[in-house]
């Protein structure tokens, strides 16, 4: 079948780029409120020719800052959307992420009266913008633009104050970066793991073709090859294109206003690193393989990225990632050294769950297992559904997003550090909402009853974690009472406009009629 | 009034269907049953799933409360859908049409106006529109999912033959056994509490909410210690 053709020319840039694996380590969210709407439209006119898209950058200069942006329920209204067109986005949309606060399990700590003053207001926040760079400097030069697009609305669109960062509480803006080690930017976020490994992989996305592996839906090949997989429909990720169901999915009216466009999650996601570490040494005391042997229980991953499915052992992980890291420095210089990192990144990426049904190498309710379960959820009952992935090709999301904060003082929770972590997809509750609510803080699809995602979940100390064990002398071992790791902090629903539906907003051009 | 009771969902879908394709739909049914014995594996795998049941009622076998209440003149005869499930109802529709749209084709492809299983939005409309809501759904085991239920079931019969067998141990045969016990039952074990909302209506949330106190009671005698 051919590749889906899509207009990358006019599809935002965060849609298909993970800009932080394209070298750009450094970002910042910036969120504002129109107070008028002139001045909204002209603001968003202003702001068109910085939108990066989603061109492929090999055939003109990478700029060296790129920006997008997105707008809140309360963000198309200000901007004089029609009554007839705002009713015609999805409920949990127009909603917002706080009221949706009992289906995501944002609870205690993570409660909505607990994050940042920006969010404390109803309908207060209209639009998102992120701003990624290779440079501090580059953040700020791109910065200090829309600065002086801003001032002149004079007045009538203003940013908002309101973020933390451990001193103060109203921040203009919401920092991010990659954790630097050596004065280089590392994949890992504040627990240790390397982050964003396995990254859904569509139709027309123009990424690398390997990313098929692991990040399509699953066929019934060798999982480790790019015939255990094919490229998920355009659909599931960007509106006006056909999904996984054979048909385009449900998109706000008219046509032109979704097409090319999507919606995205943002949340502010704190980690308790003190927490963290005080549970895997308290806990690895006991289980053979100690702490780091935990940590690889709770992800599915070793903390350096190797897969428990194919390294059982903390020592095979180690050997792989250090020859991982070796052919990724000499991928840059030769043909042969490029082949080579090409064949380890498989290793990384081209495995499910079928020969490990009793998850005595990755646990059950393993994170890896539970967010991307790979056609795991068949049971190994050969061919009972059309598809292998039959109940998780709809559930995926693209991650983007970036580590925020530093980890000052390890023996503390406090301080700001954790992940602003964005989901994209075409559907927030069919996706993102579903696999927050089924398979983050329940457990009953992968027959776990409610066990939660050992690092994930909405814990409140009671709940325990089973780690399968693989033989009559290797009974499972339940880890007990585990915290809350991550709370929430922050976040909301956003509409990703097309570049085209961008400029019809701003020039008043919208009719659902 | 509510289709949801715990953590079960009751759906019951009443669809017309040509009284000459019902002949065959019966004779179909019961070949399945009775001849062909094939166990349909995709609906066994949903997990989510209690059960789901086909039947055929003939313009004939509608109820009447006496023969005093004049006899309906229908023009199909219609079949019966009932199933009960975990989770949502698009969780569960979406399963369906995913997992196994040409089992469903081949059960509803004659139904009047059924548009097939594929795509979903038609499917979705046609579902809803022949679904009849739930008047009064009661559910023994609020709290517990159909796997909740079958994984019980299975390590208390696994528990019980242990006790049996472990009563003359000495201390080393029994941690050896026990061992043993626990990894042969691990599938079984989990943690069970209530069901995550699936429905922002008021009322479902206090429901909820009275559950959990229920059952937290349950776990806790009167002085508070565990009680098992």
């Amino acid at each position: 079948m051919p590749d889906q053709h899509i207009d990358l020319n006019d599809i935002q840039g965060n849609i298909v780029k993970a800009y932080g694996r394209f070298g750009y380590p450094k970002a910042r969210y910036i969120f504002f409120q129109f107070h008028d709407v002139e001045a909204g439209r002209n603001f968003i006119r202003d702001l068109l020719p910085l939108i990066t898209t989603g061109r492929p950058w090999c055939k003109d200069q990478p700029p060296s800052a790129t920006t997008n942006i997105a707008f809140t329920y309360q963000g198309l209204k200000h901007l004089g959307l029609p009554t007839k067109t705002l009713h015609s986005f999805p409920e949990e949309f127009s909603m917002g992420m706080k009221a949706r606060a009992d289906i995501l399990g944002d609870d205690g700590e993570s409660s909505p009266t607990e994050w940042d003053p920006i969010w404390h207001h109803d309908k207060y926040i209209h639009m998102f913008m992120s701003i990624n760079a290779k440079s501090l400097e580059a953040l700020e030069e791109r910065y200090k633009k829309i600065q002086d697009l801003l001032k002149k609305s004079s007045g009538l669109v203003t940013q908002l104050r309101g973020h933390r960062d451990g001193q103060r509480d109203d921040l203009p803006y919401q920092e991010a970066s990659a954790i630097f080690v050596d004065g280089k930017p590392t994949p890992t976020e504040h627990f240790g793991y390397q982050d964003g490994i396995s990254d859904p992989y569509f139709k027309g996305s123009g990424g690398n073709p390997l990313n098929v592996v692991g990040g399509g839906k699953p066929t019934r090949g060798d999982p480790a090859t790019l015939q255990g997989w094919e490229p998920l429909e355009t659909g599931e990720f960007i509106l006006g294109y056909p999904d996984e169901t054979k048909e385009l999915p449900i998109a706000p009216v008219p046509t032109l206003l979704s097409f090319n466009g999507t919606f995205m999650v943002y949340r502010k996601l704190h980690e308790k690193v003190k927490t963290f570490h005080d549970y895997i040494n308290n806990v690895g005391k006991d289980f053979p393989g100690g702490p780091e042997a935990v940590a690889a229980k709770m992800a599915g991953r070793w903390r350096n990225g190797a897969p428990l499915v194919l390294f059982p052992t903390r020592e095979e992980a180690n050997a792989f990632a250090q020859e991982y890291e070796k052919a990724r420095e000499l991928a840059a210089t030769s043909a042969k050294g490029k082949k080579r990192y090409e064949e380890l990144r498989l290793k990384r990426t081209g495995f499910n769950f079928g020969n490990d049904l009793a998850g005595s190498r990755c646990p059950m309710g393993a994170h890896i297992r539970r967010a991307n379960p790979r056609g795991c959820l068949e049971f190994g009952i050969k061919d009972a559904f059309a598809t292998p992935g039959a109940l998780d090709n709809r559930r995926r999301i693209l991650r983007r997003g970036l580590p925020y904060g530093e980890v000052t003082n390890p023996l503390s929770d406090d301080g700001e550090h954790g992940v602003i972590f964005m989901a994209i997809g075409t559907s927030i509750e069919r996706q993102f909402e579903f696999v927050q609510q089924q398979w983050i803080n329940y457990g009953n699809d992968f027959k776990l009853s409610n066990q939660k995602d050992p690092l994930l979940g909405n814990h409140d100390g009671k709940d325990m974690f089973m780690i399968e064990g693989g033989s009559p002398d290797n009974p499972p071992f339940f880890c007990p009472e585990i915290p809350r790791f991550v709370t929430t902090r922050g976040g909301e629903y956003f509409f990703v406009p097309g570049l085209t539906a961008i400029r019809m907003i701003a020039d008043n051009l919208i009719d659902p009629t | 009034m509510s289709n949801i009771a715990g953590k079960s969902y009751a759906m019951t879908v009443i669809t017309p269907i040509p009284k000459i394709w019902a002949w065959v739909n019966l004779l179909k049914f019961w070949y399945s049953k009775n001849i062909r014995k094939k166990k349909s594996f995709g609906l066994q795998t949903l997990s989510l799933i209690h059960y789901a049941r086909w039947v055929i009622i003939r313009p004939s076998q509608f109820p009447r409360l006496s023969s005093n209440q004049p006899k309906e003149d229908l023009h199909y005869a219609y079949m019966l859908f009932f199933s009960n499930f975990n989770g949502s109802w698009s969780q569960y529709v979406d399963s369906f049409h995913m997992a196994i749209p040409k089992g469903l084709d081949r059960i509803w492809k004659h139904n009047f106006k059924y548009p097939k299983s594929v795509p979903l939005q038609p499917f979705h409309r046609y579902i809803l529109h022949n679904q009849i809501w739930t008047d009064h759904y009661y559910n023994a085991y609020p709290l517990a999912s159909s796997n909740d239920v079958k994984a019980a079931i299975a390590l208390r019969a696994a528990l019980l033959e242990f006790i049996k067998q472990s009563e003359n141990m000495s201390p080393e045969e029994f941690q050896k056994a026990y061992k043993a016990f626990l990894f042969y039952n691990q599938q079984h074990i989990a943690k069970m509490h209530s069901a995550p909302v699936i429905n922002l209506a008021d009322q479902a949330k206090v429901e909820r909410v009275r559950l959990i106190e229920s059952y937290e009671k349950t776990l806790r005698d009167e002085h508070g210690k565990p009680n098992f």
